[in-house]
């Protein structure tokens, strides 16, 4: 597709004499200079695999264009981003089979790395390992000093990409004392500092918190006006609705392309391929209602149009079966509990609250709002600095870290941080090993987590083999042998695509149901709403709210003052006036 | 540097050449004497450094370290070191005038070397550090690669305290049992570690090709620094201070 702008290359042109003696000329390079990307039938194996990770790619990246590319795990978005800048094949290696023309390049020559990445500049998901200088002003000079710009012209340059990305006054900042969504606003800094003609992300907003996701989609909104070409890889569909043209990849192949009202207003196609579909398109599918609406507003509007409206009964009946919780057992309780590390600010700023036993509880807010520190007082591995934390009625400090660890599960965010073994059932075995339990009974437990999460029947494999959300339910089981009363899981949906992502919330609403009370940390607003019953919102250290899913939904305000957003569900219901959790409840309050 | 601190005192002015070298002179120093008094003089020498270069605060973070190495080597020298006339002994323990003595100087020539090579990392960036190695002739992937070394320190560490923590959750304790027990728990550490330090590599090498890092030909550098008096005034006093030391005695 085109935008309409005219290409930068061809204003050299305007001066009148050329004009008139070369407007033939000037047409076709308009024409050449439109497509600033061309991939024709682009093939890569990567060396020691059979599977080919890219088939047959073909696309032409236009001028002024903002690309998306969405697709599951492993269907070849990140090796498509790595060829565009040269690191496939010159520095990892492989099968390359194709055409690739970038920009002014001659795509019959071979071309180096940097020779590529001086046009088409790649900006991966994760920003710690991709900033390495001591302070932010030195990080954005890094590419330029390789580029051999005249050291007058770097202050300028480092001060535009600065500018770009809303880092201006951080200049002195050491990186490593930036929050997520600044990392990696300097990551891209970094590399538009070179003046690319294209910058390509590839998963820049994963491991972010909402207001870092937000950040990162107006930059990139705001890019496409400065820079010839912007392709960003990304899972969350609302995000994306202002990119220009989508790709949907699937086994290294793009299977469909077009514009998101194309692309998007196809729930079920989406969802077949391992993308969350829009919550809007889904809940107009299940209305009988044609799926172009891709905004709320939009959606509403029509809903409305075709003569639904709300139930009040079926909507006060929905909070009457609001899940109530047995107060009798309180399993976790935490009094006045501050934690410091070093002498610095209060990480946890005197937090008391109380989880009984069976209650789902999510616990959200930004990065370093102090989620993680607050739950690792619960299994011990971080001790009060003031303040006490009770588990099933006893003080932390009286539970040995191992006792505590039996009761208390603790699913870390990545689970490549605990597998180590040669085989899944070595895997699963290392936690009831390490608290005595005997062979018989070590067993028993281990076939049994593994039957939970269903990896029961690959005892053999070896773990490194699954796939990134087997591996995270790998690491469920592992912590689910030792058969803990109270399970904390952190960021569990992390870097997993839709089909991940809802097997292993699946999963743990399982244990749930189950009887096992479930802590879970998360940044996804979706993932409270439709699993969580109760929900404790952080801000710097301190618990800003501690309520029912619906009495938190309820509290826009606050919402907003957290950088919370709401999922499209809970949006749509309140355009309506109702707070509803999920696309089903929403459905169960209209009628015609 | 992972414990650089952000100052304005003359020794975080100086040319990054002349941190290297500089230290470099004063190491070889060090080593020349064997008598305390000296080595007393060069530690009280480079003690004023750490005053006045602001670096206290690292060393009080690793003054445990300071004094243990001092104590260690006094003790163990001033035992095991077999010079003058021994006025006590019990097996292989011997204790003479000499030994205390050359126990105190290898005490405090071990302290100076620990306190400048603070003072060095309290007063010089990573690319300080990179550009003083390349102005004195290395070549530029070398000195980045050793500067960045530097830099990975406490993002590995921060991998290793997340992995320590996954595994303790599981019930691993590191505390407990015999040396070769307890080296056996740390398999579960390893692998993850391993893995880590492998995939940030990668990551990192893609990243830095990614930003021009293997481009060849001359590269522009965005800090200069140029060679002051007192860049001349300090080498050349170290280096008188070697000269006479080396050549005279």
């Amino acid at each position: 597709m085109t935008t309409g702008k005219t290409p930068s290359i061809i204003l050299g042109f305007s001066g009148g004499d050329k004009l008139k003696t070369g407007s033939f000329l000037v047409n076709i390079l308009t024409t050449l200079a439109l497509h600033i990307l061309e991939l024709r039938n682009l093939s890569f194996t990567y060396r020691g695999t059979s599977d080919p990770a890219l088939k047959q790619v073909t696309y032409t990246h236009n001028h002024g264009e903002f690309t998306v590319i969405m697709g599951a795990t492993g269907a070849g978005k990140s090796t498509f981003c790595r060829c565009l800048n040269g690191l496939i094949p010159t520095f990892i290696k492989g099968d390359f089979q194709g055409h690739l023309k970038v920009t002014d390049l001659d795509p019959q020559e071979k071309h180096q790395v940097y020779e590529l990445a001086r046009r088409v500049g790649l900006v991966f998901q994760d920003f710690e390992a991709q900033l390495f200088s001591t302070n932010v002003e030195l990080e954005a000079a890094f590419a330029l000093e390789n580029f051999a710009v005249p050291q007058e012209k770097m202050a300028d340059r480092v001060q535009s990409a600065l500018h770009q990305v809303g880092l201006t006054g951080f200049e002195n900042r050491d990186p490593s004392t930036l929050s997520g969504g600044e990392k990696q606003r300097l990551a891209i800094a970094s590399v538009l500092a070179g003046r690319p003609d294209v910058v390509v992300m590839d998963e820049p907003t994963t491991d972010l918190d909402p207001i870092g996701k937000r950040d990162i989609f107006a930059l990139a909104k705001s890019l496409r006006n400065e820079i010839q070409g912007i392709i960003l890889v990304e899972h969350e569909t609302e995000h994306i609705l202002n990119a220009d043209r989508v790709l949907l990849m699937v086994n290294g192949a793009i299977i469909n392309e077009g514009p998101p009202t194309t692309i998007l207003s196809q729930p079920d196609y989406l969802e077949q391929h391992g993308v969350r579909p829009l919550q809007t398109t889904v809940l107009l599918q299940r209305l009988g209602l044609p799926t172009e609406s891709l905004t709320i507003s939009d959606a509403v509007s029509n809903i409305q149009a075709a003569g639904w409206r709300i139930n009040e009964g079926a909507c006060q009946s929905l909070e009457q079966t609001e899940v109530t919780t047995d107060k009798m057992n309180t399993v976790v309780r935490i009094q006045d509990l501050v934690h410091r590390y070093d002498q610095a600010k209060a990480a946890v700023d005197g937090v008391s609250l109380e989880v009984y036993q069976g209650e789902f509880v999510a616990v959200v807010g930004q990065n370093g709002c102090g989620k993680t520190t607050m739950v690792k007082h619960l299994n011990g591995l971080h001790k009060p600095t003031h303040g006490t934390v009770e588990i099933l009625g006893k003080n932390t400090t009286e539970w040995t870290l191992s006792e505590l660890g039996k009761r208390v599960g603790f699913v870390f965010q990545n689970p490549d941080h605990q597998i180590f073994a040669n085989t899944i059932l070595e895997e699963v075995s290392f936690g009831p090993q390490n608290y005595g339990l005997s062979k018989e009974e070590t067993e028993k437990k281990v076939l049994h987590a593994l039957d939970i999460v269903g990896l029961a029947g690959q005892e053999d494999q070896d773990p490194f083999s699954l796939t990134k959300g087997e591996r995270q339910q790998l690491a469920l089981a592992s912590v689910l042998a030792t058969d803990p009363d109270i399970l904390i899981l952190d960021e569990p949906t992390t870097g997993l695509d839709y089909h991940g992502q809802t097997a292993i919330l699946q999963l743990i609403r399982q244990l749930h149901e189950a009887g096992r009370t479930i802590i879970i940390i998360t940044h996804s607003m979706w993932v409270v709403a439709e699993y969580a019953s109760r929900c404790i919102m952080m801000s710097q250290g301190k618990v800003v709210k501690d309520s029912s899913v619906r009495t938190c939904f309820e509290d826009r305000d606050l919402l907003e003052s957290l950088h919370l957003e709401s999922p499209e569900a809970v949006r749509i219901g309140q355009a309506f006036g109702v707070t509803v959790r999920s696309i089903e409840e929403l459905i169960t309050c209209l009628e015609k | 540097m992972f414990l650089y601190l952000p100052n304005n005192t003359l020794l975080h002015q100086i040319h990054p050449s002349t941190k290297i070298i500089g230290l470099a002179l004063l190491l070889i120093l060090t080593v020349a004497f064997e008598s305390p008094w000296h080595q007393l003089i060069i530690l009280s020498g480079v003690l004023i450094l750490v005053k006045t270069s602001g670096a206290a605060k690292n060393i009080r973070r690793v003054l445990p370290l300071i004094i243990t190495v001092m104590l260690f080597s006094i003790i163990t020298w001033s035992l095991f070191k077999r010079i003058g006339d021994p006025f006590w002994g019990y097996g292989p323990f011997t204790l003479s005038k000499d030994s205390i003595q050359f126990g105190f100087a290898m005490g405090f020539r071990l302290d100076a070397m620990l306190l400048s090579g603070m003072v060095f990392v309290s007063c010089t960036k990573v690319e300080e550090f990179a550009y003083g190695l390349r102005a004195v002739g290395l070549p530029f992937p070398v000195s980045f690669a050793l500067s960045l070394a530097f830099r990975l320190v406490p993002l590995f560490f921060t991998r290793i305290g997340i992995i320590v923590q996954a595994q303790q959750s599981r019930g691993l304790d590191l505390q407990s049992g015999h040396v070769f027990q307890r080296a056996k728990k740390y398999v579960p550490l390893l692998v993850p570690i391993f893995v880590y330090a492998i995939r940030d590599t990668d990551l990192l090498s893609m990243a830095l090709e990614s930003k021009g890092f293997g481009m060849r030909g001359e590269r522009t550098e965005f800090l200069i620094f140029r060679m002051a008096w007192y860049d001349y005034t300090i080498l050349t006093c170290l280096l008188a201070a070697n000269v006479l030391t080396w050549v005279l005695l």
